[in-house]
């Protein structure tokens, strides 16, 4: 089965001349019109006749064991229909895979399992965690059940901070004795030395708190077991569906092809977060199993926040500089404590991918780089946005600010001396990876004059500063540049389940990327029609397709449908994350339109008889050179439809740019973050801070950036807009709060603050377009540059803002409340 | 729940309500407990209602109801009986694109859209209202919606995008200007 969503726009495509190019122009979106009117299909929208509607039976304690369930009473409520518990999973299913699968524990260095059931098994290890599942006729009375179903508790001590974690004082999985499930050091150059031999050794310690996506949309599920078949459909709204099935068809005991997962064309944002929603997909298609009907299942808003397994990074950092006087970065040491949660779920490898930019845009050769990943009595990681890169980043800059200070160095004179130059492309970082193009000093000059033109008359005129001050408000800005690193590589990301030890002797014959499928196929009305192998959830993915497959074929968009596969139609892919698709998908989409032409113009020569030289293609035609023949791309499809073969469906597999440059072998044969692309940019936020209040007001957000060609200008500032609304979010809102005991502070979106209009500020955006060498149309990754580099110049220019105040590091901890900067300014006063 | 006193179940108890969808009326049996916004997308078909969060925050599922905004998660179907209802499903005519519709789709004013159809109903009664709104009127006026994608740019100039062309459109209709 395939979905696809009819490109039912009447917007202006008209090809005004044979030359005019679709591609890096904003065409407007295919996607837009029928979400607009209401008509999209959200998993929310699909309920198949004869739907029953699960619910979740919750633990409200943070770490408890599961004395007894008694589901006597609510079996015997009239609208139910199901109830089922751990025990009933454990006859017939399998536990989730973990992240971390295997966790070698202490002396012996035994490696033992750590499962975990999709229904909590003997004992509950956060608030949230789904301890019975129940279903009825309709979602209301499914709750009335589920308020019968009686769960004795035996409460246990819990812990809810990551650097408390590490004591093993409580300890999540006895079976494995320690809540530290992994951890690595990993040594590029000669760190020690650097230290060693440097004029200065500048320390910092930063906090990052837990955040993470929170899209509108909650997660969703519609799962229909089939029993002749005895196979499985399961709509759903999780993201990198082709890559993450295993989370599903495993703990149901059935192989890929039996578990049919589709996305619909619409997912109401993911932002990386919904890779983590297979619980909601096993229990609902174990339910559907055990009642031979459909079982639909909409997570609710405060599930989604207090224990929808969708938390992420939050990050206790401790890092070094050697610095020496004349302001030469010698090198860096970095070591973080990452708060996984009750288990480490897959995005385990979001701790690796700061290593991807580990220096940011300056020049350090030496870096030392370690982590330990524990788990706490908190609902699990996701992945988010900026995959752990945001939080390295921030703690970076943070230190740079210190730095500069303590070597009396103007902080943006230190950055620009510190700076990777163009003549350094394609730069390969310490820890392996390669920026591949790009003019850093350029840009950091050109955010400098914009913030200069504020100094003259504008929002930092030092008149206007200094009068703002007198009323207790503070402005300042410190930019810097930052690195988004783009289009992962697939092969690095199970490293922490490799063996780590063998990995300097692993060949580079040993890598197995995997490359972006797409489709595309003749109908009979010379339209044509793609397949996606990924899934969507609002980055414009059919409206690039439609671009630059119109500009391939020279035919219109409004020619081109774009669909989707599902995970049994579609191989294994890595799909729609970090940053991927504008290259990967433009790449595809370049790749299969060749394919297309070949076989048009094979389909004509093959019917005249005449050699493939003797015809061309153009402006969706064949034609005979000698001008004695042509074919439109109806005609051909007609021809085709004649023959046993088709020659007008074609595939195309766009091979990971890494892959085809030898510059990247180490870092691919040794499992190090593989990053091809590095778009980048330098943000200026005007932020004013109220030392009465602690409240950061920004005025003004400049930014300057670059991410390579720019297929889609109104697409890519959409992307940045958004980026940087979420990282407004993070730097000043945003945050899941626990208590001691485990018990979340955030569980409505009146705790969890979500940016508003109103908190937003204005943003003001100039770009530059470096094409990458490394990709197949000059486009880098662009998807997550806002919400890596926003968290950053937010608290850096919180940093410069309370300078003439001499307060420590005010910006420390993210987000930075009002409450924290108070607390900081007392504790000066 | 149980409806009568002899302890047989015969299902919830509902009550008959009428309401005025999108200029048609519908008559329903519904459980008082029913909320608006889950009447109108499993009652009425309207699946442009999205549900975001069910306690009023986020207003993905703005509706009008008698010609003023109201977040459909925060009342039940019951207290619409007897009024009208209008949804994002009513606003295009003829299948051409309402002038608010048109501007969020030529600034790229949505991305996932899953916010998309109640800041399309709040930027009606804002623009309705207030024919020139100023950005400072645009954030008060959509400050109860929540968009997780676009950093609210966007919206802005779709905003200020429709507010023209609507005035165009009165003047043209009306021989008037409004701010005449």
């Amino acid at each position: 089965m395939s979905k696809s969503q009819p490109g039912e726009t009447e917007t202006e495509t008209e090809r005004e001349s044979s030359s005019q190019s679709f591609t890096g122009t904003g065409l407007p979106r295919v996607e837009d019109h029928r979400i607009l009117t209401g008509k999209a299909e959200y998993i929310h929208d699909i309920t198949p006749e004869n739907c029953l509607h699960m619910t979740l039976v919750r633990s409200m304690h943070a770490h408890a064991d599961i004395a007894s369930i008694d589901a006597s009473e609510a079996e015997a409520h009239p609208e139910c229909e199901l109830v089922l518990t751990a025990e009933d999973l454990k006859e017939s299913y399998h536990p989730m895979p973990t992240g971390v699968g295997r966790v070698k524990i202490g002396a012996t260095g035994e490696a033992v399992e750590l499962p975990e059931w999709a229904l909590a098994d003997q004992t509950a290890r956060f608030v949230g965690e789904p301890v019975a599942l129940v279903v009825a006729s309709n979602r209301y009375a499914a709750e009335d059940v589920a308020d019968l179903v009686e769960v004795e508790y035996d409460t246990l001590e819990a812990v809810a901070d990551g650097m408390d974690a590490r004591e093993d004082e409580v300890v999540l999985h006895e079976s494995i004795g320690t809540n530290v499930v992994d951890n690595e050091h990993i040594e590029f150059g000669d760190p020690d030395a650097a230290f060693e031999e440097a004029d200065h050794v500048v320390e910092g310690e930063y906090s990052w708190g837990r955040i993470s996506g929170v899209p509108l949309e909650t997660a969703g599920v519609v799962a229909q077991y089939d029993e002749e078949s005895d196979s499985f459909d399961i709509d759903c709204n999780i993201q990198l569906h082709t890559l993450v099935d295993d989370m599903i068809h495993e703990p149901l005991g059935y192989d890929a092809d039996d578990v049919r997962i589709s996305v619909p064309p619409d997912v109401g944002g993911s932002y990386g977060t919904k890779i983590g929603i297979h619980r909601y997909c096993c229990l609902a298609a174990m339910a559907s199993k055990e009642l031979e009907r459909p079982v639909k299942y909409e997570e609710d808003r405060i599930e989604n926040l207090q224990g929808g397994d969708m938390h992420s990074s939050d990050r206790e950092y401790e890092v070094r500089m050697a610095v020496d006087d004349d302001g030469t970065m010698r090198g860096l040491d970095v070591w973080f404590v990452d708060d996984f949660g009750a288990f480490p779920r897959y995005p385990i490898n979001q701790v690796l991918k700061p290593l991807s930019v580990v220096t940011n845009s300056y020049e350090i050769d030496d870096v030392s780089y370690e982590y330990d990943l524990v788990l706490t009595n908190k609902t699990s990681q996701t992945a988010y946005r900026g995959f752990g890169v945001d939080p390295h980043i921030y703690a970076l800059e943070m230190l740079v600010d210190q730095a500069a200070r303590e070597i009396g160095m103007d902080p943006t004179e230190f950055r620009r001396r510190n700076l990777i130059t163009p003549d350094q492309m394609p730069y390969t970082l310490p820890s392996k990876n390669i920026y591949d193009s790009g003019d850093y000093p350029a840009t950091l000059d050109r955010i400098e004059e914009i913030i200069e033109d504020e100094r003259d008359g504008g929002l930092l005129d030092p008149e206007v500063v200094e009068s703002k001050r007198e009323e207790g408000k503070y402005r300042g800005v410190q930019p810097s540049v930052i690195i988004e690193p783009g289009v992962s590589g697939s092969d690095w990301t199970d490293r922490q389940r490799s063996n780590r030890e063998a990995l300097d002797e692993r060949s580079r014959d040993e890598v197995e990327e995997l490359p972006e499928h797409l489709r595309a196929e003749l109908r009979e009305d010379g339209t044509v029609h793609a397949f996606l192998a990924t899934d969507s959830s609002g980055q414009g993915h059919q409206t690039l397709v439609s671009q630059l497959l119109a500009d391939e074929l020279e035919i219109l968009p409004s020619d081109i449908e774009v669909g989707y596969l599902d995970s049994v139609d579609a191989p294994t892919e890595y799909g729609s994350a970090a940053s991927r698709m504008a290259v990967m998908l433009s790449g595809a989409t370049v790749g299969v339109a060749e394919r297309l032409v070949e076989s048009a113009v094979e389909l004509a020569a093959d019917h005249w008889g005449v050699s493939t030289d003797d015809v061309t293609y153009q402006d969706g035609t064949v034609e005979r050179l000698d001008a004695d023949g042509s074919f439109s791309l109806a005609d051909l499809a007609e021809l085709d439809a004649e023959r046993d073969e088709r020659l007008t469906s074609v595939s195309y597999n766009y091979d990971h740019p890494a892959t085809e440059y030898e510059e990247f072998d180490e870092a691919l044969a040794q499992k190090f973050p593989v990053y091809p692309t590095a778009a980048f940019g330098a943000n200026a936020p005007i932020v004013e801070v109220d030392v009465e209040t602690g409240e950061v007001d920004i005025l003004k957000f400049y930014t300057v950036r670059d991410c390579g060609t720019m297929l889609n200008p109104m697409i890519v500032e959409g992307q940045a807009h958004g980026g940087i609304a979420q990282g407004v979010g993070a730097a000043l809102l945003e945050e899941f709060g626990y208590e001691d005991d485990g018990q979340p502070q955030a569980i409505t979106l009146f705790d969890y603050l979500l940016p508003s209009i109103e908190t937003v500020p204005e943003i003001e955006m100039e770009h530059t377009e470096t094409p990458s060498p490394f990709t197949e149309t000059g486009a880098k990754g662009v998807g997550e540059g806002g919400m890596i580099d926003a968290p950053a110049s937010i608290a850096t220019s919180i940093n410069a803002a309370l300078d003439p105040l001499e307060i420590d590091e005010p910006a420390n901890r993210i987000p930075v409340s009002p409450d924290h900067l108070r607390t900081k300014l007392r504790d000066d006063e | 729940m149980s409806t009568d006193s002899t302890g047989e179940y015969d299902g919830p108890v509902t009550e008959e309500i009428t309401v005025t969808v999108n200029g048609e009326p519908i008559t329903a049996e519904v459980e008082p407990r029913l909320k608006l916004s889950d009447f109108l997308r499993n009652e009425c078909g309207l699946r442009g209602v999205r549900v975001g969060c069910e306690h009023g925050v986020c207003g993905a599922c703005t509706v009008q109801q008698e010609g003023r905004t109201v977040k459909s998660c925060l009342s039940y179907a019951v207290q619409a009986d007897g009024k009208e209802i209008s949804t994002v499903e009513g606003l295009a005519e003829d299948g051409s694109l309402h002038p608010i519709q048109e501007a969020f789709h030529e600034t790229h004013a949505l991305q996932c859209g899953f916010c998309t159809s109640g800041f399309v109903m709040a930027a009606k009664e804002l623009i309705e209202e207030n024919p020139d709104p100023s950005r400072e009127e645009i954030e008060e006026g959509l400050a109860d919606n929540i968009c997780r994608c676009t950093g609210y740019q966007n919206i802005y100039e779709a905003v200020e995008r429709a507010a023209d062309e609507m005035d165009a459109t009165a003047e043209t209709e009306t021989g008037t200007g409004t701010e005449e």
